[in-house]
């Protein structure tokens, strides 16, 4: 495996895991908001402050999972069109969205971070800050722009390869 | 320039990077971005991706989604896929094209579980192609069925569909998906008509019957649709009666289904992984486009476009049902090259307030809007549920498959029509809701 080899694994395997530890949350959301309902049908005594958990916890679980999806091609397109061109074509068109996509991320990625930091309020329950969950949407930015590199150069390469 | 103009080139734009191949998501978010910096300015615009990303991957609401697509994972791992279709099967393997009807029957059942039509169909094509091909079932019936079949998971609720509808419509969820019950009903009972027609006219297409089946066994296959369908009546019941809301339905199903799944000791490590990284691809899937969506809406509201084209068509001295066809027409040739929830985020944003406009009840529009999503699951060349089928129906080929759906299409043009002559059948269950 070459350097570029090794990056790439390197950046898909941290994705994989970051998204593992995002999507557990689904089991104490789901098991928090059964226990909230049962509590307040019940007993009339609801969950205090489940809805800023459940928001945190559904914040975490999608922008940890932001890069993953990107790793399985989990972000829709269409592409009827660009799959009847020529492969050259293909690949030459593959880099130009990948340089937007790269674009626009990498603009979250910035601003998230920024948003973030700037940010003082806690939620009106249970008092949790948000900063460390808007600054996520920073950090998911970034990791989303990793795996928007890896594409990047794997179009390169293919370039090169055609050549 | 001229703000609709700059709308209108910001919204070719978006097709134009489709068609380019970019993920819809990023196409929205990046010439949603340009127009609103351009409208005003790039400070304003600069913070409006990242606050918009987080209000959307943060909004209570929306936990729904990753809740109702795992509870159609662990609904799949526990096995009620096989056993819904095995007990439906032996009470109706003695009618015309017996083992279809059984698979739309389990489609419906399945449907009442997940919030997805592409896992319905998958679901279901594994199971139920097998056993029509066992008794020679024309390939078109047998890939036809399940194709039309598993749209049912998109109307029948828990319906990813109707979430996404009321995101981005501001309309109540629980009204949404109680109004989908009754049109998914009717659909499931189109489809068995279309089944039972196709067999009197052209007996070839299911020449063999399955041997009877006892009545002692018949009852006993029925516990399985039993634990189905006491979990559907619990959650749409809940939010019926207003003991709940959809987000905590989901929570509550889900938490069923993976106490039952557990139990039966149908998970393990992989199919909990599948389940979890299977709600997780969707969600994020789901909740980017509606945030590029969002972002996307904003620059169409700086626009004045949403307002300027709903005013017009209003002063239009048309029918109302006519510009509701024309609609429709839109929906029948995007569904063509898009998938569902993408047609509905780069549609909602202009149609929704003509819809309003018209005089049009807003519950009963997104039943018509995701029976045309759901006909868009079905259309070439880019029929979704198709391309599901025909990776399970490996033999069949991809022509074969969209002539053996056309008949269950026009089906679900029948019942759209339906529900315009007759909109109570959507609206009379969410208007006598208690809340």
């Amino acid at each position: 495996m070459g350097k570029n080899g090794i990056i790439k694994f390197w950046i898909q395997r941290v994705n994989r895991w970051v998204c593992y530890g995002g999507m557990l949350l689904i089991i104490p959301l789901m098991l928090l908001t059964s226990a909230d309902v049962i509590g307040r049908v019940a007993w009339a005594r609801p969950f205090p402050g489940i809805v800023e958990l459940s928001s945190y916890m559904l914040d975490v679980f999608i922008l940890l999972g932001l890069a993953y999806t990107q790793q399985v091609k989990g972000h829709v397109r269409v592409s009827m069109l660009t799959s009847r061109l020529p492969q050259r074509a293909q690949i030459f068109l593959e880099i130009v969205v990948t340089i937007l996509s790269l674009f626009i991320m990498a603009l979250l990625a910035w601003q998230g971070l920024v948003v973030g930091m700037a940010e003082t309020a806690v939620s009106d329950m249970l008092r949790i800050p948000q900063r460390p969950f808007k600054l996520l949407v920073g950090i998911a930015g970034f990791l989303l722009c990793l795996e928007l590199v890896v594409d990047l150069a794997a179009a390169c390469s293919a370039v090169r390869r055609n050549a | 320039m001229d703000p609709i103009l700059s709308g209108i080139i910001g919204t070719l734009l978006v097709f134009f990077l489709l068609s380019l191949s970019m993920p819809i998501a990023f196409s929205m978010m990046l010439v949603g971005f340009i127009g609103i910096s351009f409208l005003t300015s790039f400070d304003a615009a600069l913070p409006v991706l990242a606050r918009t990303v987080y209000e959307t991957s943060a909004h209570y609401p929306y936990t729904v989604i990753p809740l109702f697509v795992v509870m159609g994972g662990f609904a799949g791992s526990s096995g009620m896929t096989r056993q819904l279709y095995a007990a439906f099967d032996k009470w109706l393997r003695i009618l015309p094209g017996g083992l279809g009807i059984a698979t739309i029957a389990a489609c419906a059942g399945f449907a009442g579980v997940s919030g997805s039509s592409v896992a319905t169909a998958a679901a279901m094509g594994t199971v139920a192609i097998p056993e029509m091909n066992r008794y020679h079932y024309s390939p078109k019936l047998s890939a036809g069925t399940v194709a039309a079949g598993g749209t049912l998971g998109f109307l029948i609720p828990p319906s990813i569909g109707f979430v996404v509808y009321g995101m981005l419509t501001e309309q109540s969820i629980g009204k949404l998906l109680i109004a989908g019950i009754a049109p998914g009903l009717l659909l499931a009972l189109a489809f068995i008509i279309i089944i039972v027609s196709w067999v009197k006219i052209n007996p070839e297409a299911a020449p063999s019957r399955p041997g009877s089946v006892s009545w002692r066994d018949r009852f006993a296959a029925l516990l399985p649709v039993w634990e189905t369908l006491t979990l559907f009546l619990v959650v749409m019941g809940g939010i019926y009666f207003g003991f709940f809301t959809p987000t905590e339905a989901g929570g509550v199903g889900a938490t069923v289904l993976f106490l039952v799944a557990f139990l039966k000791r149908k998970l393990n490590w992989q199919t909990f992984k599948a389940s979890l990284l299977e709600s997780v691809s969707i969600s994020v899937m789901v909740l980017f486009l509606v945030a590029g969506a969002n972002v996307f809406s904003t620059f169409l509201a700086l626009s004045t476009i949403p307002i300027q084209v709903s005013t017009w068509v209003v002063s239009l001295e048309v029918s109302r049902y006519m510009i509701l066809a024309i609609v429709i027409l839109i929906y029948l040739f995007l569904g063509c090259f898009l998938d569902a929830i993408s047609m509905m985020v780069l549609t909602m944003p202009v149609i929704f307030p003509v819809i309003i406009n018209l005089g049009f009840h807003p519950i009963w529009f997104g039943v018509i809007a995701v029976l045309m999503m759901e006909a868009g699951l079905l259309t070439p060349p880019m029929g979704l549920n198709v391309f599901t089928v025909a990776g399970v129906a490996k033999d069949v080929p991809l022509e074969s498959i969209y002539r053996g759906i056309l008949p269950f299409l026009i089906s679900i043009f029948l019942v759209v029509l339906i529900i315009i002559v007759f909109p109570k059948t959507a609206t009379f269950l969410p208007n006598m809701m208690l809340r």
